[in-house]
């Protein structure tokens, strides 16, 4: 989650990692259509190359070469393609198993897509494989039939039978000639005699050509004399004749042939000339004769027919099974292709889906910034465009939301600090406020209220009825049920509820709350202390009254004054009893005046207690000073002083709070007997204790004035600081009242309690 | 118990397929003047129909022996000292009913003949008498070796699916080198 706005306005880093970082991004081969496309020709290619080397193969190919190479090549790449595929399948088979028992997506469409392409597949090829296989049997068994195997065989039969008659021929010639050559003439080399005779034999065309050679001792044959019919081809056939005699000789060959570079050939027999009598060879006779180049042709022809027809009986397996082979192998391809064709549209078609399902987990997870990269501009390509685009608009929707929320989330902070705000000012005004819910339970209640309604924290979810049926809040509870029948005053209301014997003086109002559609939804009620201000308005009307007071009645005390002079003065000389009633009179009427000018005195101070003059003052050295005018003037009473060190300069009006610590201390020694205190045995000593402290928290500097008298009671403490009450004989009443108007003067306070265990004590608070 | 008896089957029919091929090719091994001399022939081999077929078909036969000189290891494989390759080429001119042969030995020519009865061929092709193939120096005496002939032919009459076969037939003789 975000933490600000700005992180909201980063983009994150796209989650489409790059698939070859650092380097050049390549397509792998399943998507790269012309690779694809490459790939898909090669192999037509290779199918097209196997035909026509099958088709040559099978007229040019050494045989050997066929069944040593050819078919184990052939054989052998059908069982490599054969084991790829078992490879392919088996791999693929126990990955779609596995990721159908991961339960991964699309893996069960997967392998039904697979499945069926493989089906519709591998059906069609095994059964073209049968039945071609089958009909390349059958047509290759076609090739060799009886028949055929007859009527060549005859053929290579009458070929041969007149090649054997020729060679008969040739050597019946040679014979005959080794019969009829002369032994002496053969001995003695006599090459002429020998030359007429084979002449003789080849003029009358008994044969092309004759050689005889003669037999050295321990050698080989040598040519004595040869004859050659003019007909003959051209040919060298002297190696070969010599050749042919030398193994005649050796009885190792009687027949030879030789193929003349003109075509044709030539038989070749020879026979050994032997010596009459012994037997022992002297010589050889070679004699020669031509085959015509039609009729030696047409016997080879015949006879390279039947070695063919017989080559192909003889290959016939290993042909078959190159055709087979190579029949398999196309099948193979076709298969292997079949299966990778069905395995990649699969990948093709659910890879996308797949990413989409993937990218739809991520976008749920609430990576709004995943995004799909299209591998293809198809349909699928549109579709994760569409993807990207929605993911995109979500994105932007959630960061407005998370917007929205964070400001939400501000206001809601700002809302919470205005009402910690509103519940600090609350719980410090002297105000008190209670608010009130639809049900009639107290919901708020703050300190102000808490205190001057006497109650605790506890009453917060309690109904309001109750609190307020207690017998001193009862007015308060009257406006409640006011303001819920909607007849209670807008304006404030001052209520006064007796609280310990005192009265306390409220000015109260409650406001009702209204929903929009006027129902009632609980009030607020707010209530403030009025008690101060009554007594203050109470002070100024007393101030009044004393301004008055004493204009009206000081102005007649000279006159009268004066008056009572005057007539004790003129009956001065009057008789005794008259001029002692008349003193007596005056007297009395002069010590009346005199009381009624101090009386008035103290009226106009008290009216015109001007503004106190605040300056940073010492207060221990004031008080030192103040309290040295009691040294020595009441045995009895001690008077001790507990003043705080720390305590710094306080600004007062030095005269004016002299005045107020005389007069507490003066209350203080007359609460405790005055001049007639006394220490009895088994009694406190009669103390007034002056202490002062240092609040820092507060910022006021507090002195208090406590006594161990008799203290006073919670009925007369409420009224003790209003002018002309005196719980002393002989008091104005107006001592304690000008102290409160001092220190109130001052911005200070003043307050009175009970001294533990006995007395009072008047606490002073004045600002720093 | 069925496993044991398998392989007591496997083997009796490998012991006879080792004592026929043995029985095929009869081989004579001779050591003398550091050389070792291999006569060998092969039995009964132009009694078989397709051979004789296939060299009247006038194809150029050719019958390969593998020869080599081994020493017999007791746990391991046996180890081959020296091997030679013979082979013996045979076409037929059906027209002029002769057999062109030829002999080579490690691809050399050795000799060639143009053959008129089938019996001499047969010779020519399956008999073979003191072949100088081996040096007799690297063997150590007192020790028995064994020469191995393997025979086949080419082309072969393969067959479809699977070409490949073990040697049609072969024989073996041992002998003690003595020095």
């Amino acid at each position: 989650m975000p933490s600000t706005l700005s992180d909201l306005e980063r983009p994150h880093a796209p989650a489409t990692a790059a698939r070859n970082p650092g380097g050049v991004d390549r397509r792998p081969f399943r998507d790269n259509p012309r690779l694809i496309l490459l790939g898909i020709c090669i192999l037509l290619a290779a199918l097209v190359a196997m035909v026509t080397l099958a088709d040559r193969w099978s007229a040019e190919v050494n045989p050997s070469f066929l069944t040593e190479v050819v078919l184990y090549a052939v054989s052998a790449a059908d069982l490599t393609m054969l084991l790829a595929l078992g490879f392919v399948l088996a791999r693929n088979i126990i990955k779609l198993a596995v990721e159908r028992r991961r339960g991964l997506p699309f893996s069960r469409f997967r392998a039904k897509l697979v499945g069926a392409l493989l089906g519709l597949t591998i059906i069609p090829a095994l059964l073209v494989l049968l039945v071609g296989g089958e009909l390349i049997r059958s047509s290759t068994q076609k090739w060799v039939s009886q028949p055929v195997d007859a009527v060549l065989g005859s053929a290579k039969q009458i070929a041969g039978e007149y090649y054997r008659e020729r060679e008969e021929i040739v050597a019946s010639q040679a014979a005959g000639l080794a019969r009829a050559l002369p032994a002496g003439a053969l001995r003695n080399g006599d090459a002429g005699g020998i030359r007429r005779i084979i002449e003789t034999e080849v003029t009358q065309g008994r044969m092309r050509r004759i050689d005889v050679y003669v037999l050295t001792e321990g050698g080989g044959p040598v040519s004595l004399v040869a004859a050659q019919s003019p007909t003959l081809p051209r040919h060298d056939l002297r190696v070969f004749t010599d050749r042919f005699a030398a193994r005649v000789a050796a009885g190792t060959a009687s027949v030879a042939h030789e193929t003349l570079d003109g075509g044709g050939g030539i038989v070749q027999a020879g026979s050994v000339v032997a010596e009459p009598g012994t037997g022992q060879p002297l010589g050889v006779v070679i004699a020669t004769d031509h085959l015509t180049g039609e009729l030696a042709r047409e016997a080879r022809r015949i006879v390279d027919a039947y070695e063919d027809y017989t080559r192909l009986r003889v290959l016939l397996p290993p042909l078959q099974g190159m055709y087979l082979s190579l029949f398999l192998m196309m099948t193979l391809m076709i298969l292997v292709s079949a299966t990778w064709m069905g395995l990649y549209l699969a990948k093709r078609i659910t890879r996308p889906v797949h990413m989409l399902a993937e990218g739809a987990r991520e976008i749920g997870a609430g990576h709004l910034d995943h995004r799909i990269e299209p591998e293809t501009r198809d349909e699928f390509g549109s579709l994760i465009e569409a993807f990207n685009s929605m993911a995109a608009e979500l994105a932007t929707g959630q960061r407005k939301l998370e917007r929205s929320r964070l400001d939400l989330e501000r206001k809601n902070l700002q809302l919470e600090d205005r009402r910690r705000y509103i519940e600090t000012v609350l719980e410090r005004i002297a105000t008190g406020v209670v608010s009130i819910g639809a049900d009639g339970r107290v919901e708020t209640i703050n300190g102000s209220a808490l205190r001057l309604l006497g109650v605790d924290r506890g009453v917060v979810g309690t109904e309001a009825a109750e609190i307020f049926e207690r017998e001193d809040l009862k007015p308060l509870g009257g406006l409640l049920r006011q303001a819920r029948t909607g007849s209670a005053p807008a304006v404030g209301h001052e209520i006064t509820l007796a609280r310990e014997g005192r009265d306390v003086h409220l000015a109260a109002a409650v406001t009702p709350l209204r929903r929009d559609d006027g129902g009632h939804e609980g009030a607020v009620l707010v209530f403030d202390d009025v008690t101060p201000l009554i007594r203050t308005q109470r002070v100024a009307a007393w101030r009044d009254v004393a301004r008055r007071l004493a204009h009206e009645i000081k102005n007649p005390l000279t006159p009268i004054q004066l008056c009572a002079e005057r007539m004790r003065r003129h009956f001065g000389a009057a008789p005794a009893p008259v001029r002692d009633l008349v003193e007596e009179c005056t007297s009395t009427i002069v010590g009346e005046v005199e009381s009624l000018k101090d009386l008035v005195d103290e009226f106009a101070q008290f009216a015109r207690m001007p503004a106190p003059k605040a300056v940073p003052t010492d207060l221990h050295r004031m008080l030192a000073d103040a309290l040295a005018l009691y040294n020595g003037l009441f045995q009895a009473i001690r008077i001790e002083t507990r003043f705080d060190p720390t305590l710094p300069l306080v600004r007062i009006d030095a005269e004016q709070m002299r005045r107020v610590i005389i007069n507490l201390v003066d209350n203080a020694v007359e609460a405790l007997g005055g001049s007639s205190a006394s220490a009895a045995p088994g009694r406190l000593v009669p103390l007034v204790v002056i202490e002062t402290q240092h609040d820092p928290a507060s910022g006021v500097a507090r002195f208090t004035v406590a006594d161990n008298g008799p203290g006073i009671s919670a009925a007369d403490r409420d009224k003790l600081f209003m002018p002309y009450y005196s719980t002393k004989r002989r008091g104005s009443g107006l001592g304690l009242a000008i102290v409160r108007r001092i220190v109130v003067e001052h911005g200070g306070s003043i307050e009175v309690h009970d001294n533990a265990p006995h007395g009072t004590r008047f606490v002073i608070e004045v600002p720093l | 118990m069925l496993i044991r008896a398998a392989s007591c089957a496997l083997l009796l029919l490998a012991a006879q397929a080792l004592v026929s091929a043995v029985q095929a090719i009869h081989v004579t091994p001779l050591v003398r003047d550091g050389r070792i001399y291999v006569s060998f022939k092969l039995s009964e081999a132009f009694d078989n129909d397709d051979i004789r077929a296939a060299i009247h078909s006038g194809l150029t036969i050719t019958f390969l022996y593998d020869i080599e000189l081994r020493r017999g290891a007791a746990a391991w494989i046996d180890r081959t000292l020296d091997a030679a390759t013979v082979s013996a080429g045979v076409q037929f001119d059906n027209l002029a009913r002769r057999y062109h042969v030829s002999l080579s030995v490690d691809g050399r020519l050795e000799d060639t003949a143009i053959l008129e009865r089938e019996d001499r061929a047969r010779r020519w092709l399956t008999e073979f008498e003191r072949l100088n193939l081996f040096r007799s120096d690297r063997l150590e005496p007192n020790i028995e070796y064994y020469v191995r002939v393997r025979a086949r032919t080419t082309p072969r009459n393969a067959s479809f699916v699977w070409p490949w076969r073990g040697t049609d037939v072969a024989g073996l003789a041992k002998f003690t080198f003595l020095r």
